[in-house]
């Protein structure tokens, strides 16, 4: 066992270059035994896997952000130096596994020898074994191995190869545990020496160069103190130590070192130029071409989404209805069996039919990144979004956002200039993601007649193209007036590296799918089965007996009409509800929504959809106590004459005026309201972990809201 | 003073040259750890489909490149 005993996990980290295959390597040690942080609570964005070794002993993967050095540009390389910098971190481990492009590897060692004069145990893994001997590139990794004192392994992420040999070199250095004594890789300079002789002893860190680093990046590093801030400050000042250029020159001197070993140790015929991946670019950035494919592949995008997940949606749906059918059935008529159809049942089905068009979406992104196409577009798109205060990077956000807009503000981490990053955080949400499409459907289906303009248009797929333009739109413009406002002079780059195009590699793309749709349905998915289950309640009982005192007097009421059996029932199920809890909170606050056209049943949808904003439908299907019908809402074929949730809103009129609830302006001015306003716990809670406090969260919230009740306010007077 | 450099901005479509020194010592960093050292050669392959961004090949590695990246590495005559 490990020296700490017991009690420590071992901790291995897998550390590697962007576009090294570290991914691919990842998921063929962890395989499905692997989590991300996605949600709250997690400040470090690694994802973790369990591996086994031979010897059934266990340990914890961390495969931390591609990085090329441990002198970092971006928040997203800036993982691995605050990890490395500090021994106590929870993420600092026991073994390091370094994986490299053996293809690329005279560009892929710079980290690896910096982390090597950390004094670590480290394996280095020369991965893409396979296409490196298709290319004739002759590896003597024994030679390797010898002049750097560590095991290599060359391996294929891709096909598993020598991925059993890999298990038993980390094994062994685990089982050792020797302490590691090994010459530097890289000669501290005379004015090196002297800063960290000088950190050394004022901070008590042993490492030469570990000082080094913190010397360097003390400015920034999290877990310094401000006094130790100061006092390297006061070094650097007394010593006249110039970090920037110090960097730049210890760079350059570890490339001259180990030049020379790649260039022994490896054979590399004369050129392997990829001309495969240049006749692609030419097309794929081209002029016209690169924007056009662009808009092609967008297109396939979304017609799959709306299109093509209907199917699995509609299943699902279905497969919802027969169960609540069937309980209703066989369950005698109590309250644990209402809240089971109406209130458990109808919140699981709405979870879960999301799930077809998140997967879809994810599928398709993730096959995008992972031939390398995503890189092109941010160098196509990055003028148009420098306008609007962003970087090309930020394409990949906006694009990610259509399916959800957490996994989208962390991809957001690439991007090494502040203030364009805080822009795309802050304007992503405008983008509409996959949990308004159910609240569009039914909006529109209720509001917009489904006729064909010019004969070939469907007038209702129009509007729901506009509401994406929408959310686009406004997105751009509150990116450039945030630019306006904040206008920062500060450094910004693009510098990014266009891989050579790959087949996708299926288990990388199935892997991602699973992991964004599970942390979906157990992270929203907890959020809306709770509301259902609070808002059923709420519904179902209210203060005193004035539920009781409603259906009373809703009988006397339908008795004196001469209503039918089915009317009074409606008229005794609308009484109850006004008296309920939920009722009463939706009264309180119609004065405030009236102005938007909203009555006090959308007020209660309103309300609880501000944790996820999925829950709108869920909601109205159990205020209008549709239960196990809900599952007709999305549903486009309206073949069966049934009561849907859409006739019932239809039907529904305002009780004083007597007015139709549902009027196209009404509609219209609720769509405006969810293209626009932040509604998504989820959201706020990665935006404040990634902008660092609740500032920028706050301000994105009551700025969403404020606008989208303004926009939304205007429509309906537009329109009535 | 007579100008006695040219850089990327300067190249033509598929026109290479080696890179002499990084003016921007930011952008040196980043790229000196991506591989693009002082001595490079550096090809201009097209620019971007908007304008103000340059797609290079520099020793194998594809690149794309700011106006403002690109004017602030010097290149030999």
């Amino acid at each position: 066992m490990h020296g700490d005993g017991d009690s420590h996990p071992l901790k291995i980290a897998l550390i590697g270059n962007p576009n090294s295959g570290k991914s691919t390597v990842f998921n063929q040690l962890t395989g499905l035994r692997q989590r991300t942080g996605n949600f709250p609570g997690v400040t470090v964005e690694v994802k973790e896997g369990t591996i086994h070794f031979p010897n059934s002993q266990e340990a914890v993967l961390y495969d931390f952000p591609g990085t090329y050095s441990l002198y970092p540009t971006s928040s997203d390389e800036k993982v691995v130096a605050t990890v490395m910098c500090n021994p106590v971190d929870p993420f600092f481990p026991d073994v390091l596994l370094y994986v490299a492009d053996v293809t690329k590897l005279e560009k892929h060692l710079l980290l690896f020898t910096q982390l090597l004069d950390l004094k670590l145990p480290i394996v280095l893994a020369l991965n893409m074994a396979d296409s490196a001997a298709g290319l004739g590139i002759k590896i003597n990794s024994q030679k390797l191995s010898e002049i750097f004192g560590v095991p290599v392994v060359p391996i294929s992420g891709r096909t598993g190869h020598n991925t059993m040999r890999l298990l038993l070199e980390m094994e062994k250095l685990v089982t050792q545990n020797a302490s590691i004594v090994r010459p530097a890789f890289y000669p501290l300079t005379e004015s090196e020496k002297q800063v960290v002789e000088a950190v050394r002893l004022n901070l008590s860190i042993e490492e030469p160069y570990r000082a080094l680093l913190i010397a360097h990046h003390a400015n920034w590093l999290p877990f310094l103190k401000n006094t130790e801030k100061e006092t390297v400050a006061a070094i650097l000042d007394t010593k006249k130590f110039q970090s920037l250029r110090a960097q730049v020159d210890e760079t350059l001197e570890r490339y001259d070192r180990f030049t020379p070993i790649t260039q022994a140790t490896i054979s590399t015929p004369p050129a392997f130029p990829n001309t495969g991946t240049d006749r692609i670019d030419a097309i794929l950035t081209h002029r016209i071409w690169g924007p056009t494919v662009f808009f092609l592949v967008m297109l396939l995008v979304f017609q799959a989404i709306f299109d093509w997940s209907t199917y699995p949606m509609d299943w699902i749906e279905q497969g919802f209805g027969m169960l609540a059918e069937f309980f209703t059935s066989k369950l005698p008529a109590a309250w644990y069996t209402e809240l089971l159809t109406d209130g458990i049942l109808a919140g699981l089905g709405g979870i879960l039919v999301f799930v077809p068009q998140i997967a879809l979406l994810f599928f398709l992104i993730s096959i995008l990144e992972e031939i390398g196409y995503m890189s092109r577009v941010v160098f196509m798109f990055d003028k148009t979004m420098r306008r609007f205060g962003m970087n090309g990077r930020s394409m990949v956000s906006l694009i990610s956002g259509s399916a959800c807009a957490v996994p989208a503000i962390m991809s957001s981490r690439t991007i090494s200039n502040w203030q364009e990053r805080l822009i795309t955080v802050m304007v992503t949400p405008f983008i509409s993601c996959s949990a308004r499409i159910p609240v569009y459907l039914v909006l529109i289906g209720l509001a917009v007649p489904a006729i064909k303009i010019a004969g070939v248009f469907n007038l209702q797929s129009l509007v729901f193209g506009a509401m994406y333009l929408l959310g686009l739109l406004t997105a751009f413009l509150a990116g450039w007036a945030m630019k306006r406002w904040l206008n920062r002079r500060e450094h910004s780059f693009l510098a990014i590296e266009l891989p050579v195009y790959r087949m996708p590699h299926w288990k990388n793309v199935f892997l991602n799918v699973w992991e964004n749709v599970r942390s979906f349905i157990a992270g929203a998915g907890k959020i809306i089965l709770i509301v259902s289950i609070a808002l059923w309640a709420l519904s179902r009982f209210g203060p005193g007996d004035a539920i009781a005192q409603a259906e009373k007097s809703a009988l006397v009421e339908a008795a004196e009409k001469g209503k039918d059996s089915t009317a009074t029932e409606d008229l005794v199920q609308q009484r109850r509800l006004e008296a309920s809890w939920a009722g009463q909170a939706g009264k309180w606050m119609e004065p405030a929504i009236r102005p938007l056209g909203y009555d006090w049943k959308i007020g209660i949808a309103l309300l609880t959809s501000f944790a996820a904003r999925e829950v709108f439908t869920g909601t109205l299907a159990v205020l209008y106590n549709m239960g196990d019908q809900e599952a007709d809402i999305t549903s486009r074929t309206e073949t069966e004459a049934k009561a849907t949730l859409r006739q019932k809103m239809k039907a529904e009129k305002f009780s004083d005026s007597g007015k139709p609830v549902y009027s196209l302006a009404t509609a219209l001015s609720l769509l405006v309201f969810y293209a626009l306003a932040m509604q998504c716990f989820s959201t706020l809670a990665v935006v404040r972990r990634e902008t660092g406090n609740w500032k920028w969260a706050g301000l994105q919230f009551v700025c969403m809201s404020m606008l989208a009740y303004f926009a939304a306010w205007a429509v309906y007077i537009l329109f009535s | 003073m007579q100008r006695r450099y040219r850089t990327i901005k300067d190249l033509k479509i598929n026109e290479s040259a080696k890179a002499i020194s990084f003016e921007d010592s930011n952008l040196a960093c980043k790229l000196t750890s991506m591989g693009v050292l002082p001595g490079t050669r550096i090809e201009m392959i097209r620019t971007s489909p908007f304008g103000s961004a340059y797609y290079v090949k520099a020793d194998g590695v594809r690149l794309a490149l700011r106006e403002e990246e690109a004017a602030s590495i010097l290149l030999e005559i």
